[in-house]
């Protein structure tokens, strides 16, 4: 913590950095989140893991029969996109309890509130991570053959950390305000599954429920999955993302600059 | 060298009853011009008003005052959870903050997880926390309860383990509501000491409290507020 502390000449830049530069501290809270949560179970995290596996086991056969599609073409399809958006949704619906579940640090001290959207997302990082394990046995088994366009993920993972990063402080804010768009926000993600191919292929749109691909969850998910799947992500959708980004970025950022300071008085 | 400098500085609270926390209303209220919604108005509490202080090296401030004057949040103000509304406020010095040593506690973590977690969050860096770890477990007489989960514990160790990391930190400025006492009578004893070392290291002290005997015993200064305001000093 700074030695010196003023109400006055306070840059917000300089306080994001403070909290996003202490990754010792965001780290090991969220290692603790997910470490605590599953201390008193057998399996511990890989509980993660299992649950996600048996859901992806048991959805893939059903739903590759019912859409007339092939099981290797469909299963490591339909695999990532469920990891992926149990990611997504985590990480939305996270963002909106950032700092109401933070409650007790913050009326103790001064803390950078930027420090608790890293531990949220931390903390999905490391859910995540347990997760996309079971897509190895998935691309094997359906024999997924990867180009050097895979690299591709690389960046498109960059730019999902700094969309995630920006919400997590834009809806943290809202939602500590507006204590009911957390409800909301949880309705519009389930509503979002459905829009969004995670499970459906988008091949089969009808031309003109094309459009329903505009929504940025779908373009996202179309950045990491395709190229894990051996392909390469349409144009459009790096586009989109840009200007999404761009807006998600631009909004947190006049919200951070004018509230920071404010949310503890909403808590 | 440290020091606190208040100049002009006022608090207020947005109270948000359940009316004008939900976006429903709020947006009901901008809808209907005002007649739908009309428990949206903000009530504002004006916790401190114009508070004007100076405070350097070897002050030991006390505050009393009723309650609900104003004592715990000006020392909240001091820690820097809450932003004046408006008027100037610097403050130079490592804080310790001893308004409420409990707080945080991980009830499923161990005693020594708990001391890593709450080190940190005090500002120190692992290296640190992982010197100090010995001493904290040391002087909180845990022994070999540090390694199990703090929900087993009991009140009173629960908050000799609060109390031991809260006070294993030397700072510059250290702020406290009330004196702590903790535990047993052996316990006590050693935290009593423990307190007036702590006390003695520190640049300037603020305490609020309700005893003006403790107040007359540990301070050269004293302030009394009165729903937001200095009525004495």
């Amino acid at each position: 913590m700074s030695q010196v502390h003023s109400n006055l000449h306070r840059s917000a830049l300089a306080d994001w950095w403070e909290g996003t530069r202490r990754t010792d501290i965001w780290w090991t809270l969220a290692w603790f989140d997910v470490v605590l949560r599953y201390r008193r179970s057998m399996l511990g995290p890989l509980w993660l893991t299992l649950s996600m596996g048996i859901m992806i086991g048991g959805m893939g056969p059903l739903y590759a029969s019912l859409f007339g599609t092939q099981l290797d073409k469909f299963f490591p399809h339909l695999a990532l996109g469920v990891i992926f958006w149990g990611f997504f949704s985590a990480i939305v619906t996270d963002a909106c309890n950032a700092f109401v579940g933070a409650s007790n640090y913050l009326k103790q001290g001064y803390f950078p509130i930027s420090l608790f959207v890293w531990r949220g997302l931390g903390r999905n990082l490391i859910q995540f991570a347990h997760q996309i394990v079971l897509y190895i046995p998935v691309a094997l088994w359906a024999g997924v053959s990867l180009s050097w366009s895979v690299l591709l993920v690389i960046p498109a993972f960059l730019i999902l950390i700094v969309n995630a990063h920006a919400l997590g402080l834009l809806l943290g804010l809202i939602c500590t305000r507006y204590r009911d768009v957390t409800q909301i926000i949880t309705s519009i993600m389930q509503m979002l599954m459905f829009l969004t191919p995670v499970f459906w292929l988008p091949e089969n749109l009808p031309g003109r429920a094309k459009y329903v691909l505009w929504n940025p969850f779908a373009q996202m998910l179309d950045l990491l999955r395709t190229p894990l799947m051996g392909g390469v992500a349409h144009l459009e959708s790096w586009i989109g993302i840009g200007l999404w980004t761009v807006l998600c970025l631009t909004a947190a950022s006049v919200m951070f600059v004018k509230y920071r300071r404010r949310v503890v008085y909403w808590l | 060298m440290a020091s606190i400098s208040l100049k002009n500085v006022s608090v207020s609270f947005p109270i948000y009853g359940a009316g004008s926390v939900s976006l429903k209303k709020t947006l009901a209220a901008s809808v209907t011009g005002g007649r739908f919604g009309k428990e949206t108005g903000v009530t504002v509490v004006q916790a401190l008003s114009g508070l004007n202080l100076e405070l350097k090296s070897g002050d030991r401030l006390g505050l009393i005052g009723h309650n609900g004057a104003g004592k715990s949040t000006l020392l909240r103000t001091l820690a820097g959870v809450y932003e004046p509304s408006s008027g100037e406020f610097t403050r130079q010095g490592s804080v310790a903050s001893l308004i409420d040593p409990a707080l945080g506690i991980e009830m499923d973590a161990t005693g020594i997880e708990n001391i890593m977690l709450r080190g940190l969050v005090m500002g120190m860096s692992k290296k640190e926390v992982d010197r100090l770890t010995p001493d904290i477990c040391e002087f909180s007489g845990l022994g070999e309860y540090v390694n199990m989960p703090v929900r087993t514990y009991s009140t009173g160790m629960m908050m000799r383990l609060a109390f031991s990391i809260s006070t294993s930190v030397e700072a510059d400025i250290l702020l406290m509501d009330e004196w702590l006492s903790v535990g047993d009578a052996a316990f006590t004893e050693k935290a009593e000491k423990r307190m007036r070392d702590v006390v003695s290291k520190s640049g300037i002290l603020v305490l609020a409290s309700h005893s003006p005997e403790l107040i007359a015993k540990e301070c050269n200064r004293v302030i009394h507020l009165e729903h937001g305001r200095i009525v004495e000093s």
